[in-house]
């Protein structure tokens, strides 16, 4: 058990693999990274070899097969580590869960930390072809995305726990990327979430076969549809809208 | 005292919404479920769209209740048990979506427009635009 603030503790239950990548999927526009990692966990045959406990988050776990588990886990396969949420991250606990995980997965000698999730645009239902761009926490990160094909998200905002990640990265000069692949804003989209592991496959080289994921998209999008009204909620008391935002950068 | 009274009033707000919207998404009696749906309010015209995942586009009905208010329906393609969905202490299955959905602005009902693309039907509503009377100086 690794205790690593007064809120939040990481507790171990299986042997953590050091010096692989963290991916964090939580809760967002989409439910994209949400639903790229669900079938991350599948294709992949990862295991959960951790989750996260605080006082501080509602009185909640998730039964599975009559047995408790915590909202916020972490699986694992050979080099690949998984931070996923299945219900949304409240806004005032997104910095301690954050910089909990990102202090977890330095004792892990991570080498790098990739978040999964998606970028609204209007009319989604329109587009045919998804775009997808990174932002990145270092020069250094960002040459490898660009060098890898992605397109960069050279101006915004980002709001939400992806935001922390590149934030905590950069003061440390760890390498972290954001992946945002382009989605309905309050709808789940799992067209997106197989966007967005095409672009993750070009970083990591974790290939994996959408065409089960958009053959269920259906099924998928019925599935989520309570998780994405509670993310709904959520993301308008973090003020996710100001993404659309002008951004207005003093240089 | 006037801040007190904004706060005191968007606490209730909070209240009202919050015991609103703990309820299933589902009605077992009915076999249906609301749809997740989104209203753009835009300077012309309305858009609503709704998320109609397994829907029967050969199904989808839209009618004006009133001069303010849709009402939507959908038949799903297959019906689904509860179990699908991992709803496994009850039993029941869920084939159709229903919703009400209020307007908040004046619309031209006559004039709405339908779309259904991807299982995302889009609705379109022309604003109706208050007469303003000009004065003369």
């Amino acid at each position: 058990m690794v205790k690593l603030s007064e809120e939040v503790e990481i507790i171990e239950t299986k042997k953590v693999p050091t010096g692989a990548t963290l991916l964090f999927a939580f809760p967002d526009v989409g439910l994209v990274g949400v639903i790229a990692a669900s079938h991350l966990v599948d294709e992949l045959g990862l295991t959960e070899v951790a989750h996260l406990d605080s006082n501080m988050l509602p009185p909640l776990i998730i039964l599975h097969e009559g047995l408790p588990h915590s909202s916020i886990r972490i699986f694992a396969g050979q080099d690949t580590l998984l931070a996923i949420s299945e219900v949304p991250i409240p806004t005032d606990m997104i910095y301690p869960i954050m910089d909990a995980l990102i202090d977890w997965a330095k004792n892990k000698n991570v080498k790098m930390m990739i978040s999964l999730s998606g970028m609204p645009i209007q009319d989604r239902q329109d587009v045919t072809e998804l775009k997808s761009f990174a932002a990145a926490s270092t020069a250094e990160a960002l040459k490898t995305a660009q060098e890898k094909g992605l397109e960069i998200l050279m101006e915004g905002y980002m709001v939400g726990p992806q935001a922390v990640v590149l934030q905590r990265a950069a003061q440390a000069g760890s390498p972290a990327i954001t992946l945002l692949a382009q989605c309905f804003y309050n709808y789940p989209d799992p067209e997106a979430a197989a966007e967005v592991l095409k672009q993750l496959a070009k970083i990591t080289g974790l290939k994996v076969n959408v065409a089960k994921l958009l053959e269920k998209g259906e099924e998928i999008r019925l599935r989520a549809r309570d998780v994405m009204k509670r993310t709904q909620e959520e993301m308008s008391k973090m003020k996710k809208g100001q993404e659309y935002d002008i951004p207005m950068y003093v240089s | 005292m006037i801040d007190e009274y904004f706060q005191e009033m968007e606490k209730w707000a909070d209240q009202v919404k919050e015991t609103l919207s703990e309820r299933p998404c589902w009605d077992l009696k009915t076999c249906a479920i609301e749809p997740l749906r989104e209203i753009t309010v835009k300077p012309t015209e309305v858009i609503v769209t709704v998320d109609l995942p397994y829907a029967d586009k050969k199904t989808v009905r839209v009618e004006a209740a009133d001069t303010s208010s849709l009402e939507i329906s959908a038949e799903m393609k297959k019906k689904i048990r509860l179990t699908e969905l991992g709803i496994t202490h009850r039993q029941g299955v869920i084939q159709r979506f229903h919703a009400w959905i209020r307007i908040p602005v004046t619309v031209n009902m006559d004039k709405m427009k339908i779309e259904h693309k991807k299982g995302i039907l889009e609705i379109k509503l022309p604003r109706k635009m208050p007469t303003h009377t000009r004065r003369k100086k």
